[in-house]
């Protein structure tokens, strides 16, 4: 074994080259991270000195404490002890409603960059030439794992002095702010640095990446909303139960976070160990030598290639509408724990607090159901930039036929999901109350040509703009920064106009309008319509 | 003549770049037309303004004598398309993806599809994500050859390919051709396309520089010829049509334009020759005339390319 070898085969050597990748490594992300951290610290900026304003006097923060401290209201939010100090601190107010937000983007920032620099350079073969070269063989994932550690002391630095102008808490709580964005961050880069081992594609590890940030989400609702241990099994909720800004304020649930990170870094350095390169933990199987009958056309061949992402929708929203069907099981119970005051707030109207909570749960529903349907649409347009559409479209078929077939699938998954959502709401929280399932049920189906107008707007927009994916997720976020911080921001009646949901009417609290299901559906033929003008039009750009 | 593929002044721009500066193409029915030319000359960007993916700038292309941009789906049932680089659906196996392009087209012929596995030596029951570049050619070249179309678009298709499959690849590109069909073969392997066409085009930078059959190009081009001479030859070096001329003692090695060889040969007989080679032009030669300047510019002499 010569001198080289031996330097290589010894412990330290196989992260050889690590400080040198970390380099090349950042300069390659460096848009990427940009972007990413300029949004999340912007975002917060932004929202500060909105929510400061609105929440001036200790006495509006008591009554928006009022409207928070429903199970519901929790669900999407946080732990109630933040609302127990909105009074006193506007920070607790502040850190209750966005720190689920401000978390889950911070997430995905770093399951979507540790992917990217780890598995998905191993698919595409990049990093073999950087493997050929004198390099550990666990060098990329420390460097992967090293920047994304850089990249989230930077956004806990922004966000700690984002936070630093609210009132309330004590000198480190803006800190604690802060740092609970770094674990995040950490926890999700290394668990996705495990999930990128077990699978050979760069899309399973962000599945498998994205899948427990959605448990992690929804543990964090169902502990909140109850305000029991469940919280304690998801990551967004470690950094919640810090409690920062409230007399209640602590460090050390980050800790359990920094722990699980730690255990997670040193099991994907056991794994890349333990297997070859270019290959996962589990081995791919052989298939079929011969296609099934069904699979003889475009349209087929797209409802195979989604079919995996309609399950995950279906799963995801029916175990949604469960979690969200409970905590409506439980209205009543928190509503006879009220004082009249308090009712007379968080009623809508002359409906009851049931039926505003089902109102809220459908609306949810059916814009998790469309980031379904808008997720199809964008594989449609990875089909042709990684160039596999280039054997359809050489095909005898249509460019209705392909990529066009994309916004059927997209409308079914968009449409199946929210579906199964509001069955599955209704299952849960109308204990067999017919009456309410049915409204229920009917207020999961008035959301439907709202659901259909983002998805056919989002189809527009890959026929007509394909290379702008922003403008396809902006399309998305809007409909979700409407319904959940439209009051909150107190943002302009035109602005919300935009999201084709603030037309349908609150239903079941308040009446749907009818007139406005016809006119949306309409805007959504005419949206599917201008796409497949476009598709027809435009040149397919394969690689 | 019928032609197949036939384009007038075809242009294609992207934003600044112009990738098809009034391209003339023509292949007539039932021939196998060699496309050469360098990576980024256009020849890609050709193949797919005939498959009505990209829609010209200018100028005018026509398949079958239809319009591609607008009947794609109706002409691509008479071709079969192989990419220069086969990208599969990962989850797919190499079979479901042969049988799906077969089926778009009506079906396919099970008979030829096995027997078009069996000579490219192809696993069918493995997954799109686990075979190599060649093997992922081989998927796309059975689904081409298995198809019953009229006309082949083969776009460097043995770019991954070993010699023993390129052997095979020539076999079924012959045994198209003798059934009729029309192939248009983009390549910049030089041996492959002198085995297999009988006319070539030339393309750079997104315009043909020459076009015609191989006979015809050697004919209208320089042949290299040595001589051994029984006494000294004097004038050669001014004379016009030889090239490159190189005198050692009695040997001269040089090249002579087509149109001056019937000269220099009577100038050798006077001096006396006791040996002598000519050779026409390998199509390697034809075609780095064309880029002499360029390879000049980067350094490499003529003399060494040939």
């Amino acid at each position: 074994m010569t001198a080289a070898t031996a330097e290589i085969e010894d412990g330290l050597g196989t992260l050889a080259g690590t400080g040198k990748l970390l380099r090349f490594q950042a300069r390659r992300s460096r848009m990427y991270l940009f972007w990413w951290i300029a949004g999340i610290a912007g975002f917060t900026f932004m929202t500060i000195p909105v929510i400061t304003d609105q929440y001036q006097t200790a006495a509006e923060r008591e009554g928006f404490a009022a409207t928070m401290s429903s199970p519901a209201m929790l669900s999407m939010s946080g732990p109630i002890e933040y609302v127990n100090a909105y009074a006193d601190s506007l920070g607790a107010l502040f850190t209750h409603r966005m720190l689920l937000w401000t978390g889950l983007m911070t997430a995905v920032m770093f399951v979507l960059l540790v992917t990217r620099l780890t598995r998905a350079d191993e698919e595409t073969s990049r990093s073999e030439v950087i493997r050929s070269l004198p390099i550990g063989r666990r060098a990329d994932l420390a460097a992967a794992l090293s920047l994304s550690a850089v990249a989230a002391v930077v956004l806990g630095a922004l966000m700690t002095l984002a936070a630093s102008g609210l009132e309330g808490g004590d000198g480190t709580s803006a800190l604690l702010f802060g740092a609970a964005h770094t674990v995040i961050g950490l926890v999700f880069a290394s668990l996705t640095a495990v999930a990128a081992q077990l699978s050979e594609n760069g899309s399973t590890s962000t599945g498998y990446g994205l899948a427990a940030l959605g448990a992690s989400v929804l543990f964090a609702g169902a502990g909140n909303a109850e305000g029991d241990w469940i919280t304690w099994l998801s990551p967004i909720g470690w950094a919640q139960l810090t409690y920062a800004f409230t007399p209640e304020q602590r460090w050390w649930p980050l800790l359990v976070a920094a722990a699980v990170a730690v255990a997670a870094v040193w099991l994907a350095f056991t794994l890349v160990s333990h297997r070859d390169f270019g290959q996962g933990m589990f081995a791919s199987r052989r298939g079929r030598a011969e296609a099934k009958p069904g699979l003889k056309t475009a349209t087929a061949l797209t409802f195979r290639l989604t079919r995996g992402l309609i399950w995950t929708g279906a799963i995801t929203l029916f175990l949604l509408g469960l979690a969200y069907g409970s905590v409506l099981g439980g209205a009543d119970e928190f509503a006879d724990g009220l004082s009249e005051a308090q009712q007379a707030i968080l009623e809508r109207g002359d409906a009851t607090l049931q039926l505003g909570f089902a109102t809220t749960f459908v609306a949810i529903n059916a814009i998790v159901a469309s980031l379904f349907g808008v997720l199809v649409i964008g594989r449609g347009r990875k089909e042709e930039t990684v160039g596999r559409g280039e054997l359809i479209a050489a095909g005898p078929v249509a460019r209705s036929g392909w990529p066009g077939s994309y916004l059927p699938a997209a409308l079914f998954t968009a449409t199946l999901t929210n579906l199964l959502a509001g069955l599955a709401l209704g299952a849960g929280g109308a204990s067999g109350d017919g009456e309410l399932f049915g409204k229920i049920l009917i207020g999961t189906l008035v959301q439907l040509p709202a659901v259909w107008v983002v998805v056919a707007f989002v189809f527009a927009a890959f026929a007509w703009l394909p290379r702008a994916g922003w403008v396809r997720w902006l399309a998305w976020t809007w409909t979700l920064l409407v319904v959940y911080f439209g009051a909150l921001l107190d943002l302009p009646e035109w602005a919300m106009a935009i999201s084709p949901y603030y037309h349908l009417g609150d239903y079941p609290a308040e009446d749907f309008s009818t007139p406005a299901l016809v006119i949306l559906t309409a805007v959504a033929i005419l949206l599917a319509g201008l796409g497949y003008v476009g598709l027809r039009r435009r040149n397919l750009s394969f690689n | 003549m019928n032609a197949v593929i036939r384009t007038e002044n075809l242009v294609k721009r992207f934003g600044h770049v112009t990738a098809l500066d009034h391209l003339n193409l023509e292949v007539a029915q039932g021939e196998t037309h060699g496309f050469l030319g360098p990576n980024g000359a256009g020849k890609s960007t050709t193949i797919r303004v005939l498959l009505g993916m990209l829609r010209s700038d200018e100028g005018r292309a026509e398949l079958f004598g239809a319009d591609p941009w607008k009947d794609a789906a109706e002409l691509h049932r008479r071709l079969a398309y192989v990419p220069g680089d086969v990208a599969l659906w990962p989850g797919l196996t190499g079979g479901e993806t042969i049988d799906l392009l077969g089926r778009l087209r009506g079906g396919i012929d099970r008979g030829k599809r096995d027997e078009l596995l069996e000579r490219f030596d192809l696993d069918p029951r493995k997954k799109g994500r686990s075979y190599s570049k060649g093997n992922r050619q081989k998927v796309a070249l059975v689904a081409a050859f298995a198809a019953d179309v009229d006309l082949l678009l083969l776009d460097e298709p043995t770019s991954g390919l070993d010699p023993l499959m390129g052997a095979v690849f020539n076999e079924c590109v012959k045994e198209a051709a003798a059934q009729g069909r029309t192939v248009l073969l983009s390549s910049h392997i030089m041996s492959e396309v002198e085995t297999l066409c009988e006319r070539v085009s030339i393309i750079r930078k997104g315009v043909i520089v020459e076009t015609g059959s191989l006979a015809d190009m050697r004919h209208f081009s320089r042949s290299r010829l040595r001589a051994t001479l029984k006494n000294p030859v004097r004038g050669l070096e001014d004379h016009e049509g030889v090239h490159d001329l190189r005198t050692d003692g009695l040997d001269v090695d040089c090249s002579v334009d087509s149109s001056a060889l019937d000269d220099v040969l009577a100038q050798l007989a006077v001096a006396g020759v006791t040996g002598l080679t000519c050779e026409p032009p390998s199509l390697e030669q034809i075609f780095m005339r064309f880029y002499g300047d360029e390879l000049a510019a980067k350094g490499v002499q003529e003399e060494a390319a040939r």
